[in-house]
């Protein structure tokens, strides 16, 4: 993508590419249901023409993990993630789950959420 | 494309000190993760940063955790940032949350106005938990409740952010405030 040689901020972080570039320069990401709970997964795509950052992330999305969690354990910022994620969605690699700022206004899922952590609480360890 | 996948996310607020990441990881099936936004010198203009204008970037970190509830439905629980001042994080966290734990350090329980007041003002349920953490309460549920000014309609819990069970149970008393808030019609 460029050859140009960055050693301003990032140079600490052992980072090659300042992620601005890595995510073109996009400061939010399309798609606004992307929530820092929202979960993705890795769909069984050829990866071979991302870039290794992409790469990781689709890696480990094999189960489903949220934009969080992805930050978490990649060490990336929110706002990145979240443009990094969008990228990928909307190039096919990842799937996605039900947005997670959506308002509740299911009393089934409130129900199931709520035998979830009595069920928990039972089997306590 | 949505798949049958679906996230759900509980706030753990409460001022700085009151047990927030400690009860994040009592209930969380993972070990609590952090994760961190960078706010940049555009969004110092906009956020309240006042204290830090000579930095270029400042980051906010979130602790948060998470509990499966069946094999298509995940809860996050994330804790606010210990800054009260970043409240656009607590915006994002907010949205759509199937409510919020106010955690109440009774030795300070002004540092839990600010939470109070933030769900309060936007109508998102909540409940207040007194963290026995800090020992025994020397005060009766009506005076913290004064001294909280909490309306009558929001449950005052007691639990022990330490302790699993403990914790699980005052994320059920939210879960079935919130509940009770619900229309009925469905």
């Amino acid at each position: 993508m460029t050859d140009d040689v960055w050693d301003g901020d990032e140079a600490g972080t052992g980072r090659l590419v300042p992620l601005y570039i890595l995510v073109n320069g996009r400061t939010s990401p399309r798609a606004h249901d992307l929530d820092l709970a929202t979960q993705v997964f890795a769909l069984p795509v050829d990866t071979r023409r991302l870039e290794p950052e992409y790469v990781e992330i689709v890696k480990i999305c094999a189960n489903w993990l949220s934009i969080a969690e992805i930050g978490a354990y990649l060490h990336l910022p929110l706002t990145i993630t979240k443009v990094m994620v969008d990228v990928l969605l909307e190039q096919g690699y990842l799937g996605i789950g039900s947005p997670a700022q959506e308002e509740i206004a299911d009393l089934r899922l409130m129900e199931q959420i709520l035998a979830g952590l009595q069920q928990s609480l039972n089997a306590r360890d | 494309m949505h798949l049958d996948r679906k996230s759900v996310k509980i706030v753990v607020a409460g001022g700085f000190g009151t047990g927030k990441t400690t009860f994040v990881g009592s209930v969380s099936e993972i070990p609590p993760l952090t994760t961190e936004e960078v706010l940049t010198q555009a969004s110092v203009g906009v956020d309240d940063v006042t204290g830090v204008e000579e930095k270029s970037h400042t980051t906010v970190a979130l602790d948060f955790g998470r509990i499966t509830i069946s094999p298509n439905v995940v809860l996050y629980l994330f804790g606010t940032p210990g800054q009260d001042r970043f409240w656009f994080m607590w915006d994002e966290l907010a949205q759509g949350a199937v409510g919020a734990i106010v955690l109440v350090d009774t030795r300070r329980l002004d540092s839990s106005f600010p939470a109070i007041d933030y769900f309060e003002r936007r109508g998102i349920p909540f409940v207040a938990a007194v963290n026995r953490f800090f020992g025994e309460c020397a005060y009766t549920e009506e005076e913290i409740r004064g001294a909280l000014e909490l309306h009558g309609n929001i449950p005052l819990l007691w639990c022990d952010a330490r302790d699993k069970s403990s914790s699980k149970l005052a994320l059920i008393g939210l879960v079935r405030h919130a509940m009770s808030r619900m229309p009925v019609s469905a």
